[in-house]
């Protein structure tokens, strides 16, 4: 921490303005050179001047030069955005010897220039006077300090997919305690059900065994499989993270575990086949669990008492579900994405019956060990694919329905012309047809599209306006497009198979999603603070996000945002202390008539009622939980709660010369 | 290494040689530099920054290149854990028998003392010389002594060399006497714990293109020159043709020019030019309103977070959008030209369409250079010149070589976050690797740190009455 030079009582402000261009994002709309020039004449500025980028490397240093030769105690930046750019000033106003904090960044992009477009006289007298305002402001600043804040050295990583895996693995070999918490009874995630995956050809569920195994060699992590977060509270470098434990049941050996799951009456939809075949409430999953041991599904285990006569001690129904406290630095929310699922009637699903989804077709070829594809008993000799099914859709008009996924799902072409090139090494004697309408396939994919095409695989592209039609006929499935290929004529294809392109769809996670506050981005993921400045954080410190939850990526691109996260969350885990923004509220004891309001108001929990020696009940601000929004401050009836940089006299001050 | 000038003193020790130092080698500077790790980032421009500076704005989200990488190469030349050092090449990486790696770096000589040059830029005025300039793809001149780039950094004045006649006027003009024209290459040796490669891209040469006459019609240009035409640090300050200098009212993009295509040898999709053409198409809208656009095709490959949308926003912006690629381009009369293709979507009949501006949105190639400088190990490239990642369904950031990491576009094409992601993935593995692998503990500054004992414990864990249970 630089030595703060400005703490002498009555030493004028010397002010430094520096008004951005921001190579035409800001100049274009403003009128920079006239801000710069009227700021001028403002009392107590020294210099004031625009430059094509503030942040650029020489312009800081001119910043530093100024400071140094003027004299200037204060620093005001007219430019962009201070999620962007504040730290970058404040590092300027640093090495320049200043207090960091009599730095401020007023935003002359987001506020005046880009909103105000088609009125550049009214952008810059905007402009002007956020100038102003920031002059306003620090002519008063004082020095302050960054708070600290202890910091615990482990990682909570929700989601045991293989992004959560991935994660998790990096971490632990860096030396960080990770929790690595997982909904379902088994580890792996979606990709466990993947067969061939591209560019490699290793088959998903070798992907996930190869993490665990990697993972459960680690002295320093700990997975808890049935496990959902229950509560949340704290801040980063101190989260306190409730997990609730959902009974296990089966808890030891046995000889006998196939008579059970015989025996078991209990049949319903298996998930890892998408719903294509059927299992008992007791089963044996097929991705890794720990310890590795059937499981039971309590959701719709009838009781029946089958299992505990044949097993024995090897189940125990009188286990309860466990509730542990975690004390985590950081949190990595990797919980990936749902497969689409189309509505009845979409392309024939559930209509037609010879109509798969892209992942149910999977697990189809991959659970298929004979010499012939079968589907419905019937030997599959045609396949038709249908690409963009929930994916690139339009609201059509007037209507209110359901979500639309305007998003394109980003590895589904990839995956399905990889799909195709198994199929024909396996089933050379299949035809395929392929109805898209942009091949995807991206980067090396495109060899995949090349050989698919090469080998016989016939590609037909349709227009969004004019999708393909899928009836029944004869027991086969009959696809109908028009396209510019057939001359725009409508041509049936008569297929044993068709196979719904299915995109990814944001994961249902409503509990989650409130119980963290996590922003959901237009196409309903999570939305990093920016795609490519801080790309896997939120806007609470330390709540990282990663994978698929995020947006639609295959399996290599998985595991690098699961790594990256990784690399992120490793700079808070390897510190002891944390630095936190000084701006937060506090009470004047002497003024506070414990209305309570401002505990009611605080978002964060970060307000306390505190009796007082002698003067009874009071407010008292947690700082290390507040985030300095404000709230408080704004229903306190006898302004007796203040935030640290921002009090009302200052913000007064700022508003006048808005309003000037 | 027994050639070379070997420097007297023993090797300096780093943490992590980063080798290219554009987007994705800044990144994973700055992110091991903030975990501890003392970093050494070579560059082999005078400048760090790589292509992305020398963008516009950036897709989807149209944010100003600069404010995406300005940021980091100011962060670069201030982090206490990072050594910067530019005009370097790396000439020769040798695995030791403890795991380490011994590096020689050959340090060009600018001819310019940094610590005495403040870019003032004296030099530049006065030097006679005038050649094509590197960082605008052509489309300005610079001197012998320059400074490379307006934002670059360093901001430092740099000659060069094989233009230059020796009139010494630089010397005179220069107020720092920051001019020594006695500098010599310098070779030194440094030692590393491992090693992280961003070397990035080339860019299609699109004169190997025959049938689109890039270098021959004037009015045919790259999509990297347009994006410095309609970039803030842009040479004329408007779009113009650089036949006449009139503002082109329709213009036409060629995708996929050296991508997809086997008659240049490289039959992959380089991933980002259908983005990067859009984005241009929206920015030209903007700069010439009454300007036709269309972008000629053969899939748009929109596929990133927000991407899909940007190409509806595109359409709907009324930019015109013809599937089919183009097949060769002809130059007719005032350097107008004409496109031919395929009618894909109609009768599949033959089209020529009359343009007067095409841009060649050119694909990605490799830099494989970076291979051969590794004296005994092999660095595995693909097929085509790519660095190989080991297994891409598994480890995806590590290379061929134990300790030896790949980020950005130095293993295939790829966008800027995607660049971004990878290089926090290979910092990621590459702690992994140092603590676990080589027990090494961060050698840098670490202020207010201490690193975690690992014993295995769950330190952060109690255990507390189940709510359920009773």
């Amino acid at each position: 921490m630089a030595e703060i030079v400005l703490d002498k009582p009555g030493e004028k402000p010397r002010i430094g303005v520096y008004v951005c261009h921001c190579g035409g994002n800001i100049s274009d709309t403003v009128d920079v050179a006239k801000v710069a020039e009227a700021l001028k004449g403002e009392a107590d500025v020294v210099v004031s001047k625009h430059i094509l980028f503030d942040c650029s490397d020489a312009s800081q240093n001119e910043m530093i030069e100024d400071i140094k030769n003027l004299n200037l105690n204060r620093l005001v930046t007219c430019a962009c955005s201070p999620k962007l750019h504040e730290a970058t000033f404040r590092g300027v106003a640093q090495r320049a010897g200043l207090n960091q904090y009599l730095s401020f960044h007023a935003n002359i992009r987001e506020q005046s220039s880009w909103p105000h477009g088609d009125d550049p006289a009214g952008a810059t007298a905007k402009a002007l006077a956020q100038a102003r305002s920031a002059i306003a402001y620090m002519r008063d600043a004082t020095p302050m300090e960054a708070l600290t804040s202890g910091s615990t050295q482990s990682v909570l990583v929700i989601g045991a997919g293989i992004t959560g895996l991935r994660s998790a693995l990096d971490l632990a070999s860096m030396g960080v305690q990770v929790y690595l918490i997982e909904r379902l009874p088994y580890l792996g995630g979606h990709s466990a059900q993947v067969g061939g995956t591209y560019p490699t050809g290793t088959r998903g569920d070798a992907i996930v065994r190869d993490l665990v195994g990697q993972l459960l060699r680690k002295p320093n992590v700990t997975v808890f499989t049935n496990a959902t977060v229950e509560s949340q509270s704290g801040y980063v470098g101190n989260f306190e993270i409730r997990v609730h434990i959902a009974p296990r049941v089966v808890v030891g050996p046995s000889a006998h575990f196939n008579d059970a799951i015989a025996a078991c009456p209990v049949s319903v939809p298996d998930e890892f086949e998408y719903g294509r075949t059927a299992r008992k409430a007791i089963y044996q999953p097929r991705a890794p669990v720990v310890p590795n041991l059937p499981v039971i599904d309590l959701d719709h285990c009838t009781r029946c008492g089958k299992c505990p006569s044949i097993l024995g001690g090897a189940v125990d129904f009188s286990q309860r579900a466990e509730v542990l406290t975690l004390k985590v630095g950081s949190i990595i929310v990797a919980t990936g994405f749902d497969p689409y699922t189309p509505p009845q009637g979409e392309f024939g699903y559930g209509a037609v019956p010879n109509v798969v989804t892209l992942p149910q077709f999977e697990r189809l070829l991959a659970t298929e060990k004979g010499p012939e594809l079968t589907y419905l008993g019937r030997k599959v000799r045609s396949l038709a694919y249908i690409y963009c099914v929930g994916s690139r859709q339009k609201r059509a008009e007037g209507d209110g329905g359901g979500p639309v996924h305007e998003y394109c799902s980003r590895f589904c072409c990839n995956a399905t012309v990889n799909n195709d090139l198994h199929v024909h090494e396996r089933f050379p004697e299949i035809r395929a047809y392929h109805f898209y309408r942009d091949m995807r396939t991206y980067g090396r994919n495109e060899l995949m599209y090349e050989q698919a095409a090469k080998q016989g695989s016939i590609f037909v592209r349709y227009s969004e306006d004019n999708p393909p039609r899928v009836t029944t006929e004869d027991g086969h499935a009959l696809v109908t497009v028009q396209a510019s290929i057939l001359e725009h004529d409508s041509v049936a294809f008569p297929v044993d198979l068709v196979v719904l392109v299915t995109g990814m769809v944001p994961r249902d996670n409503q509990a989650l999603n409130d119980l963290f506050s996590l922003p959901i981005g237009p196409d309903g993921f999570y939305k990093e603070v920016h795609q490519k400045l801080r790309p896997v954080e939120t806007n609470v410190t330390g709540l990282l996000i990663a994978g698929t939850a995020q947006f639609p990526k295959d399996i290599k691109e998985t595991l690098l945002s699961g790594s990256a996260a990784a690399a992120k969350a490793s700079t808070f885990a390897l510190k002891t202390t944390l630095e936190l923004e000084p701006f937060v509220a506090s009470v004047d004891t002497s003024v506070c008539e414990a209305s309570g309001g401002c505990l009611r108001e605080c978002p964060f929990g970060a307000i306390e009622m505190h009796e007082y020696e002698g003067i009874g009940k009071r407010a008292w601000v947690n700082s290390a939980v507040c985030k300095g929004c404000g709230a408080c401050v704004a229903v306190c009836p006898t302004e007796a709660i203040q935030l640290a940089g921002l009090t009302n006299p200052e913000v007064r001050d700022m508003i006048e010369a808005l309003a000037r | 290494m027994t050639d070379g000038t070997p420097s007297s003193p023993p090797p300096e020790r780093y943490d992590v040689l980063v080798v290219g130092a554009g987007i994705a080698g800044m990144e994973a500077s700055i992110t091991l530099g903030d975990a501890g790790f003392k970093t050494l980032l070579v560059e082999r421009e005078p400048t760090i920054g790589g292509k992305v500076l020398l963008l516009s704005k950036v897709f989807p989200t149209l944010d100003c290149a600069s404010c995406i990488s300005g940021t980091k190469t100011s962060r670069v030349s201030h982090h206490p854990n990072i050594d910067m050092r530019t005009y370097t090449e790396v000439e020769a990486i040798r695995r030791e028998p403890d795991g380490s790696f011994l590096v020689r770096l050959r340090e060009k000589p600018r001819y310019v003392d940094m610590a005495t040059c403040t870019g003032c830029g004296d030099c530049e005025k006065a030097c006679p010389i005038i050649v094509p300039k590197e960082n605008d793809f052509g489309l300005r001149g610079r001197k012998s002594i320059y400074i490379p780039f307006d934002t670059g950094v360093p901001k430092k004045a740099v000659l060069d060399m094989k233009n230059c006649i020796y009139c010494m006027a630089c010397e005179r003009a220069c107020p720092a006497d920051a001019i020594d024209f006695l500098q010599v290459e310098k070779v030194r040796e440094v030692r590393v714990g491992a090693v992280l490669l961003s070397t990035g891209f080339n860019l299609f040469p699109a004169e190997k293109k025959t049938a689109y006459h890039y270098g021959e019609y004037p009015n045919v240009v790259t999509a990297m020159q347009m994006d410095r035409l309609v970039g803030p640090t842009r040479p004329y300050n408007s779009v113009m043709r650089l036949s006449d200098g009139k503002e082109p009212a329709n213009i036409a993009y060629a995708l996929c020019t050296g991508s997809r295509d086997l008659t240049v040898g490289n039959p992959r999709c380089s991933q980002v030019c259908c983005m990067y053409s859009m984005k241009q198409a929206q920015l030209l809208m903007g700069i010439l309103p009454t300007a036709d656009i269309t972008l000629y095709y053969m899939d748009i490959r929109a596929y990133g977070k927000g991407f899909e949308e940007f190409y509806q926003q595109t359409k709907a912006m009324g930019v015109k959008f013809v599937r089919g690629r183009v097949a060769k381009i002809e130059e007719t009369s005032g350097n107008d030209l004409r496109v031919y293709h395929e009618d894909t979507e109609g009768r599949g009949v033959l089209v020529k369409s009359d343009h007067d501006l095409v841009v060649l949105s050119i694909g990605l190639l490799p830099n494989p250079g970076i291979a051969t400088i590794f004296t005994n190990e092999t660095l595995e490239l693909d097929e085509m010149g790519w660095i190989k990642m080991r297994n891409e369904t598994q480890s995806p950031s590590m290379t061929s070589i134990d300790g030896v990491f790949v980020a950005g576009c130095a293993s295939g094409p790829k966008d800027i976050p995607d660049s971004i992601a990878e290089a926090s993935s290979a910092v990621s593995q590459c702690i992994a690797y140092l603590t676990q692998m080589r027990g090494l503990a961060p050698s840098g500054v670490v202020p207010e740190q201490t690193r975690q004992e690992s014993n295995g414990e769950a330190s952060g864990l109690h255990r507390e009455v189940p709510v359920e249970a009773k």
